[in-house]
């Protein structure tokens, strides 16, 4: 479904955020792709909705060579991907329905397929009775949870999830993850960066470690930290 | 601030339009003067009638005239005498000090040089006058009307344009995050682009109207005084239809409205 190889890449400025990085994502997969602030996570996924471009490497997604795409093709690419960011990115001066719609409105699709489709995506995230109010009236994670919704309208294969649990508080944190974890059950393939140890130690899933730009270890039932499993612990 | 687009835009406009107006207006005025221009060939006062007719025969083929008329001397001074009624009193002449002539008209004002030059060379012809200084300056001033008015109206597009695409770029810039936001959504250009593009346009038309309204107003308060200091000014109303020249206006404030919006918007979505 993903797939990168040999990719690089460099920053105008000079900063390496990407070395060499190999990296296949199987249909279905549940990923995480842990490492500190800076070790290249965010840019990973940028490469894949197109927001940079890699310096060198190939990078296909659902077959697309996304590395080649020509710019005005990309609104097409981000249609068929759902994108969830730290900041929720939602637009502050319409209610929780009209953002989720918006995406749909945006694919030019009919107005009786955005009103059976998007009752259907609120319902999956549990805000069915929020989706006339707006996002400043919305706690943090009902507000990522309305960003989950939009990224999901339109029905995408790939859900790709960069620090989506950032900016929530622990018990928020939880319900989110839970919930992508459901996404994926249902078929859809979901990429998290993440820094927050605790999901990720105890989801065990695939966890993929970036350290500067490059892929360390890549386990399939893995911990945030390397070597928990044999018994390690860490202090504090 | 976007009144203040509106604004600026009609006062642009306005400008324009008055400038359109003169220069329609002067090169009227032009034309008129020019159609009347009779070029007078005096004869010698030893001309013979055999002169006198061939100098009418050469007259009749020559394609650039358009009428040439014989006037004796005593028609001349009857004409004269009532032109200047009232402020000469030509009785005080004791004898008729003009001399025969033709009155002739060309076809057109731009030939008036060519024609006059070869009837001077013809027997019989004293002079040739058709008050060349006046003719020379107006055939220039229509051609440097006419060069001047493409580089004025090129200007005048291009402030238009650059003051409204100033605001829709403020606005662009204040809405940044919903852009961004619609572009990670998988939102094309185009769509993205349609609600500036129409802001874009509305300031052009409103300010074109705003231009249109205020140089009616201005007509129907300034053309009767400008008629009364200047008479002949009435020659000048009528080559230009004044609905379809505020028509006119008004699409070329949509125009540049348009263009403005769509360049303004265009550079954003690059980045």
């Amino acid at each position: 479904m993903i797939s990168l190889r040999g990719v690089s890449l460099v920053y105008p400025n000079g900063v390496r955020a990407l070395d060499n990085v190999n990296l296949e994502i199987t249909k279905g997969d549940f990923v995480f792709l842990v490492g500190d602030s800076g070790t290249g996570k965010s840019s990973l996924l940028r490469l894949l909705y197109r927001e940079a471009k890699p310096t060198t490497g190939e990078i296909t997604v659902d077959g697309i060579r996304v590395d080649r795409l020509r710019r005005n093709r990309v609104p097409a690419l981000r249609r068929h991907l759902g994108v969830v960011f730290q900041d929720f990115k939602l637009l502050v001066d319409k209610t929780v329905w009209e953002n989720v719609a918006f995406a749909m409105q945006v694919t030019g699709a009919h107005t009786r397929d955005v009103m059976r489709q998007v009752p259907r995506v609120l319902d999956l995230v549990g805000l069915s009775h929020k989706s006339r109010m707006y996002p400043g009236e919305l706690s943090g994670g009902e507000q990522q949870r309305t960003a989950i919704a939009r990224a999901l309208v339109n029905n995408p294969k790939i859900l790709l999830c960069d620090e989506p649990t950032g900016n929530l508080d622990p018990a928020n944190t939880t319900e989110i993850t839970a919930l992508l974890l459901r996404i994926n059950l249902k078929g859809t393939t979901v990429v998290v960066a993440t820094h927050n140890q605790a999901v990720v130690d105890r989801m065990r899933r695939r966890v993929v470690r970036l350290e500067d730009g490059r892929i360390t270890t890549d386990e399939e039932r893995g911990y945030y930290y390397l070597g928990l499993g044999q018994g390690q612990v860490l202090s504090g | 601030m976007q009144m203040t687009a509106i604004g600026t835009v009609a006062i642009t406009i306005v400008l324009l339009g008055l400038f359109l107006f003169v220069r329609a207006a002067l090169a009227a005025v032009g034309a008129q003067l020019l159609d009347q221009i009779e070029v007078s060939a005096y004869l010698r006062p030893d001309a013979t009638q055999a002169q006198v007719a061939a100098i009418a025969r050469f007259l009749s083929v020559d394609p650039m005239v358009a009428s040439a008329q014989y006037v004796p001397k005593r028609q001349g001074l009857a004409e004269l005498r009532e032109r200047t009624k009232g402020t000469i009193d030509t009785g005080l002449l004791t004898e008729n000090p003009l001399p025969d002539k033709f009155r002739i008209k060309t076809r057109v004002p731009d030939d008036v040089p060519a024609v006059a030059a070869s009837v001077r060379r013809l027997s019989g012809v004293d002079n040739v006058v058709y008050g060349q200084k006046i003719v020379a300056r107006l055939l220039q001033l229509g051609a440097v009307l006419r060069r001047i008015g493409i580089g004025v109206i090129i200007v005048f597009f291009a402030v238009a344009g650059i003051i409204i695409s100033n605001t829709i770029r403020l606005t662009v810039f204040a809405r940044r995050r919903e852009i961004a936001i619609m572009q990670l959504v998988g939102a094309t250009s185009t769509y993205i682009r349609l609600p500036f593009i129409c802001e874009g346009l509305l300031d052009g038309v409103l300010g074109a109207l705003l231009a249109v309204g205020l140089l009616a107003a201005a007509r129907a308060a300034l053309w009767p005084r400008l008629l009364e200091a200047l008479p002949w000014a009435q020659l000048a109303a009528a080559p230009v239809d004044l609905r379809v020249f505020a028509a006119e206006l008004i699409l070329v404030g949509a125009a540049i409205g348009f263009v403005a919006s769509w360049l303004s918007v265009g550079r954003h979505l690059r980045t």
